[in-house]
């Protein structure tokens, strides 16, 4: 016998006699049977050990058949019941479907019919299950639609805001400085208030530094059309990487190290989005550390992917927060320090690269953070054969970065 | 030492932008012209003397770009600075490819600005004495040649 494929049937009978030979019967055909001989004792069963199909009686003292079926579907509904009624009992029969039973016979049954109704029954139930299972894979994957749509129109409205707001930024940049120029000057030396002036004008200042890291930050995950992809050798990435935290590092007391791998990895992917990541992840290490603390860098290939991992001795992320560091403007760090935007950010860009982040830490021990990424991006546009101006277009990104996520 | 102020034309449909930026600059010692439109950076080209143009690239009617082309096509001597948003680079490139002297995104740092402008008035000045010597050479053979 299978157990795998046999039916699980609860009899609930209240005639000893009765349920015990037909237990022995219905064994038999491929059938686990478990009995009760009382509704109450049928539902305490079901609780421990779910039945396909249950074969009930629906006259028993206490509670009833036709109450614990009504219970029965109620807290089972992937289990079938079929109801036995006593010979001049159609009634009950009726009462039974209509309260969901999947048919009933009546006394005396005969085997090789009530078999044949327990397998109906117990494909019937199947189905409900499978139905019921596709039902929640299609909730999930909408859901899921829901929210990547919701987020591809999020970016989009982002990217607008950013681009409105860096505008009235630059002009308050603008005049700032003016004021700032005109305070150095000889005749105003000696104006009241000089001191106080300059000192609120390095706020403004302070505040616009703070404003364009987050809109920089927006425009990185609102998912630029001008995606640039290129060939690049990952080595040389990281060294640009290296090169442009090495303010914030030194700054902080931190040495930022690159790993050594011993064959050079190339790869086809965007990688001013892809820098931008590993500055957002080298300057969350940072960050992490006291003085004297270290960030390694490197990476290595796997499984036709190149995974980038950045490891720090910082002061690793509690439990509680693990579930949260992806999410938008989540952030640990004092008012006006972190945008909360580099770890959102960055997970979005690394998606749309067709890759994928991983987190390990323990709380005092550090944090690792490795990115994954294919080799050849999903977008192959035609490259330039123009050697100059790529490595022009490389210059360039390489300032245009300056600053992004790193401060 | 005296040094010699740059004359710049700044292009920006922003007024205020331009207006703060030109006072700046001003007050930095440059020369410094303000219009909000291509059509009107073209019509002051024609007329005035410019050494740098800083261009926004984004800009209702004519754009950056066709105005860079423009400038270009009509004096190409004159440098041109471009302003961009973040994460433009490509139009940034494109604009490289048409000639500009360089790019910078808005908000710009000032410091980056004013190497940049400084960068792109000594290439005007190479560029310049180049066509300078080229001429004179042209000259002397021509003379040459007639005796
Ligand atoms: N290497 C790390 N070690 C410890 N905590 C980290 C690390 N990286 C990220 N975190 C936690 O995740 C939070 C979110 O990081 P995220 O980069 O998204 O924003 P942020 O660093 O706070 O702000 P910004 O990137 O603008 O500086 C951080 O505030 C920090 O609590
Ligand atoms: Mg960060």
């Amino acid at each position: 016998m299978n157990n795998e494929k046999a039916i699980k049937l609860l009899l609930v009978d209240d005639e000893d006699a009765f349920r015990q030979a037909l237990a022995k019967r219905l064994g038999r055909r491929e059938m686990d049977v478990f009995q009760a001989s009382t509704g109450e004792e049928a539902l305490e069963v079901l609780k421990a050990t779910p039945a396909n199909v249950v074969v009930m009686d629906v006259k028993m003292p206490g509670m009833g058949g036709l109450d614990a079926l009504s219970r029965i579907r109620h807290e089972h509904p992937g289990t079938e019941v079929i109801l036995l009624t006593g010979q001049a009992a159609v009634e009950d029969g009726i009462t039974g479907i209509r309260s969901g039973a999947f048919d009933y016979l009546q006394k005396p049954v005969e085997t090789e019919n009530l078999v044949n109704k327990i397998r109906q029954a117990f494909d019937k139930g199947k189905h409900r299950t499978d139905l019921a299972k596709e039902a929640e894979m299609r909730e999930s994957l909408e859901r899921q639609m829901a929210t990547a749509e919701r987020l591809a129109s999020l970016g989009t409205l982002a990217a607008g805001v950013a681009h409105e707001i860096n505008n009235p930024l630059a002009i308050i940049a603008e005049a700032a400085g003016y004021m700032r120029l005109l305070l150095k000057k000889e005749e105003c030396a000696t104006i009241p208030f000089h001191d106080q002036l300059e000192k609120a004008l390095g706020k403004i200042e302070k505040s616009v530094g703070r404003a364009k890291r987050t809109t920089m930050q927006l425009l990185g995950f609102a998912g630029q059309p001008d995606a640039v992809y290129r060939e690049i050798e990952l080595d040389d990435l990281v060294e640009e990487v290296i090169l442009l935290v090495s303010g914030q590092a030194s700054g902080m007391g931190v040495t930022v190290i690159k790993e050594q791998n011993p064959c050079p990895i190339i790869l086809w992917t965007d990688p001013h989005r892809l820098r931008q990541v590993l500055i957002n992840l080298v300057s969350n290490g940072i960050a992490a550390c006291d003085r004297g603390g270290r960030v390694f860098i490197g990476s290595a290939f796997s499984e036709g992917m190149a995974v980038i991992h950045v490891r720090d001795t910082g002061h690793g992320i509690p439990k509680e927060n693990m579930d949260r560091i992806f999410e938008p403007f989540f952030t640990t760090k004092p008012p006006g320090q972190g945008t909360g935007l580099g770890l959102f950010v960055s997970l979005d860009i690394i998606k749309r690269l067709g890759g994928a982040i991983q987190v390990e830490s323990k709380v005092g021990q550090g944090a690792c953070f490795r990115v994954s990424v294919p080799r050849r991006g999903k977008a192959c546009p035609e490259v330039s054969n123009d050697i100059d101006w790529r490595d022009k277009a490389r210059e360039l990104e390489r300032r245009d970065n300056h600053g992004a996520g790193a401060h | 030492m005296v040094r010699v102020p740059i004359n710049i034309l700044v292009v920006d449909d922003e007024e205020d932008f331009v207006e703060m930026f030109s006072m700046r600059l001003e007050e930095m010692g440059e020369i410094v012209k303000g219009v909000h439109s291509g059509q009107e950076c073209l019509d002051i080209l024609a007329q005035a003397d410019v050494d740098v143009v800083i261009l926004d690239i984004k800009m209702p009617g004519m754009d950056g770009i066709e105005t860079l082309r423009e400038i270009k096509r009509r004096n190409p001597i004159v440098e041109v600075i471009l302003l961009t948003g973040h994460g433009t680079t490509d139009t940034a490139v494109e604009g490289m490819k048409l000639g500009a002297f360089d790019y910078l995104n808005k908000p710009a740092d000032f410091r980056e600005l004013m190497e940049k402008l400084e960068g792109a008035r000594k290439r005007k000045a190479e560029q310049e004495e180049r066509i300078r010597k080229a001429e004179s050479r042209t000259l002397m053979r021509k003379t040459g040649n007639l005796f």
